[in-house]
């Protein structure tokens, strides 16, 4: 009995918890004001997917044949964004870690925008519909801009930067930046931002660091630090960065993950830093821009914002994976995707 | 003064259909049989509205009342209680394919085939089965998004929130389960271009395919995985943080509205 009568005061001394009043003239019964609305919704909804699945028919391709494989294969729609996410990034971000911290994001919503007002409403604050809808609009449009961007051989980006030339492969260093070519294909400019590690190619003078001395180390033998010649290749120079202490093998063996772990710098950047910043910069972009307005006032306007777009991505990107791409993942046009099945 | 209350024989015609329609009425509904199912009769005083809402199995998930904001179609669209009727089809559909299904890599293409053709309305469950299933994903975001937009995840509604993320996510889940079991092309190259996206996890990529997928393969280990999770491990997961979600909506004092 003494445990109970102190909980309220134990309670009201941490945090109070807000709960609306009830007005007893102001609730309906739930039968049959309730039951007799979900009840109409259900069996509307049994009706519908009767008559759907009357209709149209699930699909059913061949038996599973582990040795033929569908071009292009696809993953459900639901998970199309990720594998669309995957062209463009290092796969760890595209596939595991942006989706954790998007899922992250939606969970810590409540904790961080801890208001009470506008609650129980649609759209509570003043600009919240406009900023919902600018929001989407936006997303969707630099969602097009960004996956045009990164297309392939036919886009205008690729077009654009024709200019850069051909690397001549003779060379030691090659100066310049320069893009290297297939043996005997024609030139292109830059087909995605993975170009940037694959195929961008340049040189800078640069002193020789880390004290490595060409007589230590074996050549190719993935030891070598950085600049050995007095210049700084990229990429060949930058993609085998050793990770402090990777060769650290003592009494315990190889106890830490980065065990002869080491950084290919180029791809680095091509496909984490790059497409990051790219997110963090559009958004930063239109918080900004909408803050400069005035629309932007309250954690929960920031909220919304933010929601709006992750919601927009996930199905934007579905809908890019599921009617715009094609063979190889190539970027079409919906009515001429088909699909080889093997 | 008393003659019209005594219950004398009826005098005119509309009387006499009156008298007729509750003899029809009671021997429906007030027969023995009939009343040892239902423990009352319709219930058509508040009072009664409200046992039958609070002592009912499959009722006593609402509360008794509701406040009336919350009874408009536009304030929920009815998402949430669609999701869960979803839900409720595709656990019955489910439950009927399971009879005819094997899931082995010789039998299960061939289960699904002769499901569609050898047995009656085999077709029909399964169409149903994967609508549904297509509608409760995009019917739980819809919810996530009418929840979010009506900034019902305030105070004191933060955790019934995360359990919501955390239903989105067992729907995603349940969802791509089932996905492979067909065991056609189409499964099996999915669930592959799922399997390199969990390879693909740093440091833990190898490990989340060895355990969720059985190996480095979509194989028969997969397929055993996939359906145990789909048919029992999930569902029953979900189901666990679905009474969790109701239940809390009701502790957290009814919907969200303005205080
Ligand atoms: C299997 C998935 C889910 C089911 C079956 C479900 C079911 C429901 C139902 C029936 C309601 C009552 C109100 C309504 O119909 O809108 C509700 C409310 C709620 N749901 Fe869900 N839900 C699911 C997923 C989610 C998700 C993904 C979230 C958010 C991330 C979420 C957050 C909430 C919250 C915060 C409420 C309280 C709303 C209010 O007070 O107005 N739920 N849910």
């Amino acid at each position: 009995m003494a445990v109970d009568a102190q909980r309220p005061t134990a309670r009201a001394a941490t945090t109070s918890r807000p709960r609306p009043k009830r007005e007893r003239e102001e609730e309906v019964l739930v039968w049959p004001d309730l039951v007799f609305i979900e009840f109409i919704a259900a069996v509307l909804f049994t009706i519908t997917f009767l008559i759907l699945s009357v209709m149209i028919n699930a699909p059913l391709l061949n038996r599973a044949n582990p040795d033929v494989t569908p071009n292009p294969s696809k993953a459900p729609w639901y998970f199309l964004n990720l594998q669309e996410l995957l062209l463009h990034m290092d796969k760890a971000w595209a596939g595991v870690l942006l989706p954790t911290i998007a899922l992250g994001f939606f969970a810590s919503i409540p904790y961080i925008d801890r208001s009470r007002g506008g609650q129980g409403v649609w759209f509570g604050t003043k600009y919240s519909v406009r900023l919902a809808v600018v929001a989407a609009v936006y997303t969707v449009f630099v969602l097009g801009l960004l996956v045009a961007f990164d297309a392939g051989e036919d886009s205008r980006f690729e077009y654009a930067t024709r200019w850069v030339p051909s690397c001549d492969n003779a060379a030691e260093h090659a100066g310049l930046p320069c893009l290297k070519d297939q043996e005997g294909a024609a030139h292109t400019g830059f087909i995605t931002m993975k170009d940037i590690s694959k195929r961008l190619q340049f040189s800078i003078p640069f002193p020789k660091i880390f004290g490595t001395s060409a007589g230590d180390i074996e050549e190719g033998s993935g030891d070598e630090v950085l600049t050995k010649d007095g210049w700084l290749d990229w990429p060949e120079d930058v993609d085998k960065i050793p990770v402090p202490f990777n060769n650290f093998s003592c009494c315990y063996g190889s106890l830490h993950l980065w065990e002869g772990m080491n950084l290919n710098l180029a791809s680095i950047m091509a496909e984490q830093v790059l497409p990051l910043l790219t997110i963090a910069f559009f958004t930063i972009l239109i918080l900004y821009a909408l803050f400069r307005i005035g629309w932007l006032r309250t954690k929960r306007d920031v909220f919304i914002v933010m929601f709006t777009a992750v919601v927009t991505i996930y199905f934007a990107l579905s809908l890019v994976g599921s009617f715009f791409r094609g063979e190889a993942q190539a970027l079409i046009w919906p009515w001429e995707v088909k699909v080889d099945e093997g | 003064m008393a003659v019209t209350e005594e219950p004398g024989k009826p005098r005119n015609w509309s009387e006499r259909i009156q008298a007729l329609q509750d003899r029809v009425y009671s021997a429906i509904f007030h027969n023995y049989v009939w009343q040892s199912v239902f423990r009352s009769g319709y219930p058509n005083t508040p009072r009664n509205q409200m046992l039958v809402v609070a002592t009912n199995v499959f009722l006593h998930l609402h509360p008794t009342r509701i406040h009336k904001t919350h009874v408009k179609i536009t304030h929920t669209y009815c998402l949430g209680g669609l999701t869960f009727f979803m839900f409720l089809v595709l656990t019955v559909t489910g439950i009927l394919l399971m009879f005819y299904y094997v899931p082995s890599v010789e039998r299960a293409y061939q289960d699904i085939a002769a499901l569609e053709t050898n047995v009656k309305f085999g077709l029909l469950m399964r169409n149903m089965h994967r609508w549904t299933a297509h509608a409760m994903v995009i019917l739980v975001f819809l919810h996530m998004m009418r929840v979010f937009y009506t900034g019902a995840y305030k105070p004191p509604r933060e955790f019934n929130w995360v359990v919501g993320v955390i239903l989105l996510v067992l729907t995603l889940v349940l969802s791509f389960t089932g996905y492979l079991l067909p065991w056609d092309q189409l499964a099996l190259w999915a669930v592959t271009v799922g399997h390199g996206i969990g390879g693909s996890a740093p440091y833990f990529g190898d490990e989340t395919q060895l355990i969720v997928f059985g190996g480095f393969e979509i194989g028969p280990n997969a397929l055993i995985r996939f359906y145990t999770l789909h048919v029992i491990a999930l569902p029953l997961i979900a189901a666990i943080f679905m009474a969790v979600h109701f239940w809390r909506i009701r502790r957290d004092g009814g919907m969200a509205r303005p205080l």
